[in-house]
């Protein structure tokens, strides 16, 4: 166990590592982002551009550039964003509660619905019910989020006017107070649905074949046997078997949750890393998305890091691979 | 005993017919059809589409669908007519995953092979790119990328060729590595036949079928991540006819013109459904270990 939890944060680093050269190097490749810097006025005073360079470091070689680089990335250091003209730090703090209550209402949605439909499925086998919950996976795993948002947002907030449209609302930062939950939860319902929609969708076709197979097996049988109730059979013999591996996807989905969001929070302008990634995408501005894709990179690999131990736990079979 | 005989008994049968073939297949027909048409509507664009796809109307702008024969499904806000856009958007559809796709697919199987079949450090190293490029959701990359190369079509095609190859590799390499110590591949050594000769004649031609297969289950996801980056404004240019830009229009006019939005995302989840039944369908056709179940 002790060689497979260090083998896969040996991993995880050297991924962690790959991306942070790929960010930083992409941004020596693409420009010299000291020329980029340069006001117009003093575009062609090149003793302006050499303090300028100075000033970023930037006349050092690529290896110390790109040492500095990682020591700043770890206290989420990444200089000043161009269009906030304050600390792309700053901007992070503000805006990582928001995607990471975005991603575990996500999830928790994602469980929520996808186990129970893929269970019931598979119990009521071939019924109207189960091809209905069929009907809603093959269209969740093909519908565009954005579009889905977008009809939503028409129907739920537009038309009957039930739910908030945009934003989380006066909610900053990590914890509501008790009188911010309701407005808070109310924002939330739709972006988590939304994110969670694919994954609800691949959560039941799991969990419904998992089922499947364990209710065909000998012990199921058995339980059944011996007079016990449907509901206890169903849910304490063959559920708990059935959902291993379909706890895990959920947790190696809350990564991609973390960063599937992009497309999420631009639809319902939810401020959170994905939001700001985009902005800093159209506008050039390099720190921001420095910031933002090394932060929701590290969020990805860490995530992922942990499943994969929990599931070393789990399942004997994986570590021995 | 008697559970396997059948495999004797298909051989003892009179030659197929084309028509039996084709019946014994169960080709999933709607899908097909969907598919087909969406290819008709992007090759012949300008004969199908009732109106240039570019054209304002400004007097007929936001005319609901259905009320008038001239614009069936409505127009936008300068009056360009909504089904002409939708037509025209199947070509861009087509314009920019094709060749993307095969970018990836050939970049996929190249490396797929080479890192099967020479083994040791070359496939070490391939595989750990390959793994770092899968860890990453796709969006991420293809944002990376559109950042430091900027906005446009061929961007964006650059930017879903980058984040795709790495799964062909993944499973074009799984592939070889099975078939790479059998008999056929040996004798092919021990005749001296050059490595090259070797991946192009024996190995490639047994990986086409996963081929096939993973390219249409992977068609389906391309065209979301193409639309979900001309949705975001990466890709084409505001007014162009692409589905993605046509639903991120629709969302400035929620309230007033919902019909903007509905029907190029309608679209975009039928088509993509229909990708997604037909790669189904080919894995279950094609994988003789799955066939039996279907």
């Amino acid at each position: 166990m002790t060689t497979y939890i260090v083998r896969r944060i040996g991993e995880g680093l050297l991924t962690l590592i790959a991306l942070s050269f790929v960010v930083f190097g992409s941004v020596h490749l693409t420009g010299d982002p000291a020329r980029f810097l340069l006001p117009i006025s003093a575009e062609h005073d090149e003793s302006v551009y050499e303090a300028q360079k100075a000033a970023y470091g930037l006349d050092k070689p690529f290896i110390v550039q790109y040492w500095n680089f990682l020591i700043k990335a770890v206290r989420l250091d990444f200089g000043q964003s161009f269009t906030a003209r304050r600390p792309v730090q700053e901007i992070l703090l503000e805006r990582i509660p928001a995607t990471v209550h975005l991603a575990i209402a996500g999830t928790v949605l994602a469980i929520g619905i996808g186990v129970p439909l893929g269970i019931i499925s598979a119990v009521r086998r071939d019924t109207v019910l189960d091809k209905v919950c069929k009907i809603f996976a093959v269209f969740g795993m093909a519908a565009p989020q954005f579009w889905v948002a977008i009809m939503l947002i028409i129907v739920f907030a537009g038309y009957w006017g039930w739910l908030p449209a945009f934003g989380r609302g006066d909610m900053t930062g990590w914890f509501p107070s008790w009188s911010q939950i309701p407005n808070m939860l109310a924002h939330l319902v739709l972006p988590a649905f939304v994110l969670a929609l694919a994954i609800i969708a691949a959560i039941m076709r799991l969990a419904r074949s998992a089922m499947l197979e364990v209710l065909d097996s000998d012990y199921v049988k058995f339980a059944q046997v011996k007079g016990m109730s449907d509901r206890v059979v169903i849910w304490k013999h063959a559920a708990r078997n059935a959902l291993i591996p379909v706890i895990t996807f959920g947790g190696i989905s809350l990564a991609g949750l973390l960063n599937g969001s992009v497309v999420v929070e631009v639809v319902f302008a939810w401020p959170g890393v994905g939001l700001m990634l985009l902005e800093g995408v159209l506008s050039n501005n390099f720190p921001q998305v420095e910031g933002a894709i090394m932060v929701s990179g590290a969020a990805y690999i860490l995530t992922a890091l942990v499943v994969d131990i929990l599931y070393g736990y789990a399942d004997p079979r994986v570590r021995m691979n | 005993m008697a559970a396997e005989t059948p495999a004797l008994v298909l051989e003892e049968r009179a030659p197929v017919s084309m028509a039996q073939r084709i019946k014994d297949a169960r080709l999933p027909w709607v899908p097909i059809a969907i598919l087909l048409i969406i290819i008709f509507c992007a090759a012949f664009a300008n004969l199908v589409a009732p109106h240039d796809p570019r054209a304002n109307d400004v007097r007929n702008k936001l005319q609901p669908p259905f009320a008038s024969s001239e614009h069936v499904l409505g127009t936008d806000r300068l009056g360009k007519d909504m089904l002409s856009r939708l037509i025209f958007g199947a070509r861009t559809m087509l314009q920019v995953t094709a060749p993307s796709m095969i970018v990836a697919i050939l970049a996929g199987t190249i490396v797929g092979l080479v890192s099967g079949y020479s083994g040791r450090w070359a496939d070490s190293v391939l595989m750990r790119i390959t793994d770092a490029v899968l860890g990453f959701p796709s969006i991420l990359v293809a944002l990376l990328i559109v950042t430091y190369l900027g906005t446009g079509v061929w961007n964006v095609m650059i930017a879903i060729a980058a984040t795709q190859w790495a799964r062909f590799a993944r499973m074009i390499r799984g592939e070889v590595l099975a078939i790479r110590d059998r008999d056929f591949v040996v004798l092919a050594q021990i005749y001296g036949v050059s490595p090259g000769m070797i991946v192009w004649r024996h190995l490639f031609p047994n990986v086409i079928n996963t081929l096939m297969v993973l390219t249409s289950v992977s068609v389906g996801q391309v065209i979301l991540l193409e639309a979900s980056l001309s949705f975001l404004g990466l890709g084409l240019a505001p007014g162009d006819p692409a589905w993605g830009i046509l639903v991120a229009e629709g969302r400035e006019f929620l309230t007033q013109a919902w019909w903007i939005a509905l029907f190029p995302g309608l679209v975009i989840t039928v088509v993509v459904m229909a990708f997604n039944f037909f790669g189904d369908w080919l894995r279950d056709y094609l994988d003789p270990r799955l066939r039996r179940a279907g």
